[in-house]
């Protein structure tokens, strides 16, 4: 199962479809986690995301506001969306039969 | 029209800090960040300690076990290699008493040295690994006490320092760059 910052990340990259570089990553997972997040965990979990084939990335020309420096972009592959609904079933089989929200039983 | 950017200086920063693949990506994701939203939304100052945080990220995550780590790992193994032949070659010139236990410590030291040089070349097997990790703790704990007895005794030796010290960096920089690429923790 992925961890749920993986999740994030690979459903960030998933909803961005064809516009997911890493500044669209970095800005859908600080929005879908509503905190800033450090670039360096974000670029550290998609390099980790693709060693596992998770994802896939290219790269396509820069524009000038970014110095024309080549943007690389990301999209999942069969793999990752097959890992991201594993994921959410795991967690869906590990909440049956508990009301959300948890009350204290103690 | 001249674009606002980070000073030149922490976009240098940036890029040394990034494994080459991403040098260029990466940096033109922040410049273009910093550029559209952060800057316009800031401003200059704010924005500029918006860049060097995500920057710092990058040491902090990337640098523990990333290539400018593993670059400084190799030159420190060399380095202790080197000091460990030379303890050995000046033990057996000099001959003093216990010279052939001090010959075997400064073997195993030079041992280490080589087994993290092959390791950071072959990155390879887990016993291997343990290995190396073992050896670094040894190395580690040797190099400490040979600071203290260094620095409490009768006659201070400023070569056992730097040894002592080099042998120090090794064991850290080794578990950092062991426990980064084989044993990352999710972020």
């Amino acid at each position: 199962m992925l961890g749920a910052f993986e999740q994030a990340v690979l459903l960030a990259v998933w909803k961005l479809a064809d516009d997911a570089y890493g500044r669209g990553v970095l800005r859908g997972v600080q929005s879908a986690l509503d905190r800033e997040v450090a670039a360096g965990a974000v670029y550290a979990t998609l390099d980790r995301l693709e060693q596992k084939n998770l994802i896939a990335s290219r790269l396509e020309e820069g524009t000038p506001v970014r110095g024309g420096r080549v943007r690389r972009y990301y999209r999942v592959t069969a793999a990752g969306v097959k890992a991201l609904n594993e994921s959410k079933a795991a967690l869906e089989q590990m909440w049956r039969g508990a009301r959300w929200p948890l009350e204290s039983n103690a | 029209m001249t674009r606002q950017a980070p000073p030149r200086w922490l976009q240098r920063a940036l890029v040394f800090l990034l494994a080459p693949r991403d040098r260029e990506t990466v940096a033109g994701d922040l410049l273009e960040e910093y550029r559209e939203e952060q800057a316009p939304r800031l401003g200059t100052l704010r924005a500029n300690l918006w860049y060097l945080r995500q920057s710092v990220s990058f040491l902090s995550i990337r640098s523990a076990g990333g290539p400018p780590v593993k670059a400084a790992l190799t030159w420190v193994s060399v380095a202790t290699a080197g000091a460990g032949i030379w303890l050995a070659v000046m033990e057996n010139i000099l001959k003093h008493a216990g010279y052939g236990v001090r010959t075997a410590v400064a073997a195993a030291i030079v041992a280490e040295a080589l087994g993290t040089l092959l390791f950071l070349v072959l990155d390879s097997r887990p016993v291997f690994r343990l290995i190396v990790l073992a050896g670094a703790a040894a190395l580690g704990a040797l190099g400490i006490s040979a600071i203290a007895r260094n620095v409490s005794g009768p006659h201070f030796e400023g070569f056992v320092l730097i040894v002592g010290c080099l042998l120090v960096a090794q064991a850290v920089m080794t578990f950092a760059v062991v426990l980064r690429a084989h044993y990352p923790k999710a972020v």
